[in-house]
């Protein structure tokens, strides 16, 4: 057996015992249904939402939980903790596969709680709206999924320094969540606004890819709804990119940059520390 | 073996070991003393590839492996100081993690978890261990592979009873083997007992190499004899400091300080005064006052 696949076997194991992904989901679980049921309430109807209209509502809630489940739960997982880190690293396989290996089996962890949470959801939508507009589901599930990678890179690259640092770390990747999903778009359409026309474009075209958050965004809404649900800065950029597939095949680039990138750095990081 | 050369490890301007060049031969025991903060622990830890030297280098095996290698850690196997496991594992799921890590045989699992005195506990999770079963099942992974190099930073700090027993025999079980250990240590009867030689860090900066025997014999010079008397003779502290000058009562008890070789007058010249003795006991020097003399260069 592989070390990255002991390592990540050994992550989801433990993972899967943690109260704290027990609650994840649970409440993932409850809110994905609550979306999927509350839909038709806000226009004075009820029943559940089927398959295309549950996806639209459920993107912004995976924008907004998803990425802040793997940041905390990456970060305070792969904080060192100096008992165990001595003891993990100084075993003769390189420090990268090990938490390469970490890495993966908390993803899985996760993926397998946001996956029960869509899975629940999915079925109540199933059996009460049928199955038309899965594909579109599909879509947020994979966003879902992309968003888990993205932050848990980016809770290595936090966490993976000296150890006895995980209050640090926790604090860091709230403040990393708190810009990516609240405060960056606010500021690029601040910036945006006492620019230029074409100045305003490409600063919100940058900032649709540069935020990995706007990036699944404006990917998620283009595969379910199109580009008529897209906002100012997806539309600039499908303005600059000129189609469809271009945008799909930038906001996957940024996507995947972010997933590499922060894990290479962890990696990096890692192997230059004293433990 | 081990090799130090030139080892410096400095954590912005402090420095923690500077210029640290001794060789630990294979199948050999060596302790490593000093007091809180002289670089021990940096020093294992280099060797163990945890830390990376700011200059000079760690070296391991016969071809000289730097520590920092994957490869040469496959030649050691080490416990940390304070060992720490998740709670959520059992003890048995934490050895068969780190057997499967080390590409040990599954019969190893079992060894060592009796070796540990673990058997009974290895189904329980880690989050109900004492102090004491924790240590030891640090010490039942850090026995899985056999390794050349054996690296413990102060192993019977937290050990109880059973975990010291472990320990002990572990050290005596590798020495048969013609491995090396190397571990860290304030426990001065584990020094005296298991180390072949002691080295002997303050500051950062190497002080003493010194054999057990040596050590416990500038111990001993360094320690006071306490001899409880039934009855004070006139004159008895006068003749006894003719041969031990720092000699003085503290209540009924006659201390006569100084090396082991004055005792022995000393005890002569209580019975010629006509003083009866009541009771006799030896206590060794400290440690903390051993090393100051080191630094003060009384060796």
């Amino acid at each position: 057996m592989s070390v990255i696949w002991l390592c990540a076997r050994h992550e989801l194991l433990l993972a899967a015992r943690s109260r704290w992904l027990q609650w994840f989901a649970v409440i993932f679980a409850g809110l994905a249904l609550l979306v999927a049921a509350s839909g038709y309430v806000l226009s004075g109807g009820y029943g559940l939402q089927d398959f295309a209209r549950t996806a639209v509502s459920l993107v912004q809630l995976v924008l907004l939980i998803v990425p802040l489940a793997a940041l905390v739960f990456g970060s305070l997982t792969l904080s060192p903790d100096r008992g165990a880190a001595e003891l993990l690293y100084a075993q003769p396989v390189p420090r990268w596969a090990i938490l390469a290996g970490r890495v993966i089996g908390l993803f899985l962890a996760l993926a397998a709680a946001e996956l029960l949470g869509f899975g629940v959801a999915g079925l109540a939508v199933q059996y009460f709206s049928g199955p038309s507009g899965a594909s579109q589901f599909l879509v947020v599930v994979a966003l879902s999924l992309a968003l888990t990678a993205v932050f848990l890179s980016i809770a290595a690259a936090l966490a993976c320094g000296e150890p006895g640092r995980r209050a640090r770390a926790l604090a860091m990747a709230l403040v990393v969540w708190f810009v990516a999903v609240i405060l960056f778009d606010l500021a690029a359409l601040g910036v945006a606004s006492m620019l230029r026309s074409g100045a305003a474009s490409r600063v919100l075209m940058t900032a649709a890819l540069l935020n990995p958050v706007d990036a699944g965004r404006t990917g998620a809404y283009m595969a379910i709804e199109g580009t008529s649900a897209f906002g100012s800065a997806s539309l600039a950029l499908l303005r600059f990119t000129g189609g469809e597939r271009a945008v799909a095949a930038l906001v996957t680039a940024s996507l995947l940059l972010w997933t590499v990138v922060p894990a290479w750095m962890a990696a990096r990081r890692l192997g230059r520390t004293d433990l | 073996m081990i090799r130090y050369d030139g080892f410096t490890k400095r954590y912005g301007a402090h420095t923690a070991v500077d210029g640290l060049t001794v060789d630990v031969p294979a199948g050999t025991v060596i302790a490593l003393l000093g007091p809180n903060g002289s670089g021990k622990t940096t020093s294992i830890k280099a060797a163990a590839g945890l830390v990376r030297p700011t200059a000079g280098a760690v070296r391991l095996g016969a071809e000289g492996l730097p520590a920092t290698e994957a490869s040469a850690r496959r030649l050691c196997s080490f416990l940390p100081q304070r060992v720490s496991f998740p709670d959520a594992l059992t003890g048995r799921e934490v050895v068969e993690f780190y057997r499967r890590l080390r590409g040990v045989p599954g019969e190893a699992t079992d060894r060592v978890m009796t070796f540990a005195s673990l058997n009974g506990a290895g189904s329980r999770a880690v989050g109900t261990y004492s102090g004491g079963m924790t240590q030891r099942l640090g010490l039942a992974v850090a026995m899985l592979p056999d390794a050349e190099i054996l690296l413990l930073d102060e192993p019977t700090a937290a050990l109880d009873p059973d975990g010291l027993s472990a320990f002990y025999g572990l050290v005596e079980a590798r020495r048969r083997e013609g491995r090396t250990v190397f571990f860290s240590s304030h426990q001065l009867g584990d020094v005296e007992r298991l180390a072949d030689l002691i080295v002997i860090l303050i500051e950062g900066r190497l002080a003493a190499t010194l054999t057990s025997s040596e050590l416990a014999a500038k111990l001993a010079d360094r320690g006071v004899m306490r001899v409880r008397m039934g009855q004070q003779a006139p004159g008895l502290l006068e003749r006894v400091r003719e041969t031990a000058p720092g000699a003085q009562w503290i209540g009924d008890d006659l201390i006569v300080p100084g090396p082991t070789s004055t005792r022995l007058g000393a005890l002569d010249a209580i019975r010629a005064a006509g003083g009866v003795i009541d009771g006799l006991s030896a206590e060794e020097g400290r440690l903390d006052e051993f090393y100051r003399s080191i630094v003060g260069g009384d060796r």
